[in-house]
């Protein structure tokens, strides 16, 4: 048996070797029965393997797929608003932090998280946040008012600005009311973590910023 | 031109999507609903699970599975449509699959050179009660010629394409693959 | 031709050129306010401050002085898009603050306060003492050889940082952040949808904080630092050059790890993106060096 042979056997089966040698391997399988076994069996597994059947996961893997990207329901809680419902607490002191403090406000982190926080883990560490409900249902309302009034002005003043910025403003907005809405189901899966407390808090700062800005754009008439 | 059984076999593994609806979901999970990538994982978990399992070991499928669709949403800002989503999420899984094999560090002996492939698997025919099917010998094959048996013969990709994803030769693929059916052919004699 | 302006205002309105020259001293700022166009500030060593432009058409140039600034104001008709190129020669020891819609704006050589903001234009700033503030709404911010307390901000587009020293806070919505050359004891970098890349030392107590939600982190860290570093993501991967217990990181949850003697602070945040710890001129590092020149 040529190796020669042999090593081609698979290219000429996938239709790759180039016309010559084709001509020649086809000539050298007329007189050769191993090569020619040789080259059925290998048809044989290929066919095999096209033919493979799916298989489906014994356990069903969604639930954990849906708990990784937080996407599981928001659990029921008494207040009334759509969002405010789902802003523990600790988000909503921040929250209530940088509506009330007007202006271009960084949120400095050391105010909010506390420094060298050992792996976030559910329920345990977190420092004590201020007052519960109250501010919870108070800090929701500024925020979301503050958003509506923003908007009002932006709703407005489009006629006056350029399209293109608009527009631009317009997209950015849906990025960060992306990454809120993400945030979002994120921390509903896991309500006491501290980082998605704050990332939340910061991206809504984000979305107030930004529409605080485009605002300050519509020309004063 | 390709053995016409090439073909009809990928048509099968994608005929369990409509493409239409994927685009639709995807683009519905791009931005942020959940309903929708869960449709999208329904409709493709068969094939990712597959693949994962032919490529490593059962023990790690379930969470190899988990991870790819959770790559595959956060991933989904990147995809644009211009392959059908299965398309892409494949290519995403085979990723995936690499980047895992890369960090368990899990490789038996990666490219085993020449006729050595063929001498990992049980040459002697066994007899009935210890006949290998076709799936565990695929196991044990080493870990490159596995994966390129898996990609070209099970899953339809392109040696150019093989190559590109794993970092190889196109030469090296095909050398490979040959090895691997040469020496997969033994469990089919029956 | 100098003059001096008490509380005058000048006003030129030329078909063709514009080419002017008053007289500046310690205490004043230099005010522009063009709608649209071109404004580029180059330092020079004069007590003056220049103003040139050669943009045809009809233009209204406006420039005031009083004891505390002199102001140049390109003004168009009302509801006109005035694109007005502005050459604008000043000493290196005044402050600058430039506003505008469809400005573009370049500073060179300026060793003072800085402070510009743009709707649709680019900022590209070299030079910049003290406060320096550089927002653009749609358009690209780089600033560098500044040093002070920097503020760069972009809505869409990229801002750059490079060989600055002093505090510096970066954000942007969809842009990316890069920090290279920085040497800076705080800095707090900030996006949702872009990257963020930091090369610089990390000074012993000072604090570094990096956020982004959907991008990647790049954190090139040199040998022998000392930090506290804190990691948090919610479905984003992590990865080093450099040893770490990574016990516990594959599934996103937070985590701490010590360099050195852990001294400065840094907070490392990325909703889903990949956090990276890399050395300078490591393997990570070239490759990245190599994309951005394509």
């Amino acid at each position: 048996m040529s190796d020669r042979w042999v090593e081609r056997l698979s290219e000429y089966l996938d239709g790759e070797l180039p016309v010559a040698e084709r001509a020649a391997l086809e000539a050298h399988l007329e007189s050769c029965s191993d090569c020619r076994a040789i080259l059925a069996g290998l048809r044989r597994v290929a066919a095999r393997a096209h033919s493979m059947e799916l298989q489906a996961p014994r356990h069903d893997l969604w639930p954990g797929i849906a708990r990784r990207i937080g996407a599981t329901p928001a659990r029921d809680t008494p207040a009334g608003r759509r969002w405010s419902f789902s802003l523990p607490e600790l988000a909503a002191a921040a929250v209530v932090l940088m509506t009330l403090s007007g202006g271009a406000v960084w949120i400095n982190r050391s105010n909010i998280s506390a420094p060298a926080i050992a792996p976030v883990a559910t329920g345990s560490g977190l420092p004590t946040p201020t007052p519960a409900i109250h501010a919870n249902r108070s800090a929701a309302q500024s925020y979301a008012a503050a958003v509506a009034d923003l908007e009002q002005v932006l709703a407005g003043g489009r006629g006056q600005l350029d399209s293109t910025t608009v527009r631009v403003i317009e997209q950015n907005l849906a990025v960060i009311d992306r990454a809120i809405a993400q945030a979002q189901r994120a921390l509903n899966a896991d309500p006491a973590n501290l980082y998605l407390n704050t990332h939340l808090a910061e991206t809504m700062r984000r979305k107030l910023d930004l529409l605080r800005q485009a605002a300050t754009l519509v020309p004063v008439s | 031109m390709t053995e016409p059984g090439l073909g009809a076999a990928i048509l099968e593994h994608e005929q369990t999507g409509r493409p239409d609806s994927d685009a639709i979901d995807a683009t519905l999970a791009a931005s942020g609903d959940a309903s929708a990538f869960e449709r999208l994982y329904r409709h493709h978990v068969p094939r990712i699970y597959s693949l994962v399992r032919r490529m490593l070991d059962d023990d790690d499928a379930d969470e190899v599975t988990q991870d790819v669709f959770v790559r595959a949403w956060q991933k989904l800002g990147t995809f644009r449509g211009e392959a059908a989503f299965g398309t892409w999420l494949h290519r995403l899984a085979v990723n995936v699959i690499l980047a895992r094999r890369e960090m368990l560090g899990t490789r038996r002996k990666r490219y085993i050179e020449g006729d050595a492939v063929l001498e990992v698997l049980p040459t002697r025919r066994p007899g009935p009660e210890l006949t290998m099917d076709f799936e565990s010998a695929m196991e044990r094959l080493p870990d490159g010629a596995r994966e390129i048996f898996v990609l070209h013969d099970v899953e339809g990709y392109r040696h150019e394409e093989i190559a590109q994803m794993l970092g190889l030769a196109t030469g090296t693929s095909k050398s490979q693959l040959h090895r691997a059916r040469l020496a997969l052919r033994r469990h089919l004699e029956r | 031709m100098l003059l001096t302006l008490a509380a005058a205002v000048l006003t030129l309105a030329a078909a063709q050129q514009v080419d002017t020259t008053v007289a500046a001293q310690r205490g004043q700022r230099l005010q522009v306010n063009a709608f649209g166009g071109d404004v580029t500030v180059r330092s020079w060593n004069r007590d003056a401050v220049q103003i040139q432009t050669s943009t045809p058409g009809r233009q209204r140039v406006e420039v005031s002085a009083s004891a505390t600034s002199i102001s140049v104001r390109t003004q168009g008709r009302r509801g006109q898009h005035t694109e007005v190129d502005l050459r604008i020669s000043a000493p290196a020891w005044m402050p600058v603050t430039l506003s505008g819609v469809h400005t573009n704006a370049t500073l060179e050589g300026i060793r003072a306060p800085i402070s510009v903001e743009t709707v649709e234009g680019e900022i590209n700033v070299n030079g910049g003492d003290g406060l320096i503030s550089l927002r653009s709404v749609q358009g690209s911010v780089a600033l560098r050889g500044a040093k002070g307390r920097i503020s760069v901000y972009s809505v869409n587009e990229d801002v750059q940082v490079t060989s600055s020293a002093g505090e510096i806070m970066a954000e942007t919505v969809n842009g990316e952040i890069t920090l290279e050359g920085v040497d800076a004891a705080n800095v707090d970098a900030n996006t949702v949808n872009g990257d963020i890349a930091y090369a610089g030392p990390i000074r012993n107590g000072g604090r570094y904080s990096f956020s982004t939600h959907n991008g990647d982190i790049t954190l090139t860290v040199a040998e022998g630092s000392n930090a506290n570093v804190a990691v948090s993501t919610f479905n984003g991967e992590f990865e080093s050059e450099f040893p770490v217990p990574l016990s516990g990181t594959r599934k996103g949850k937070g985590f701490t790890f010590t360099l050195g003697t852990g001294s400065a602070q840094v907070t490392l945040e990325s909703f889903q993106g990949t956090i990276e710890l890399v050395r300078p001129g490591g393997r990570k590092d070239r490759e990245r060096r190599e994309r951005r020149e394509d």
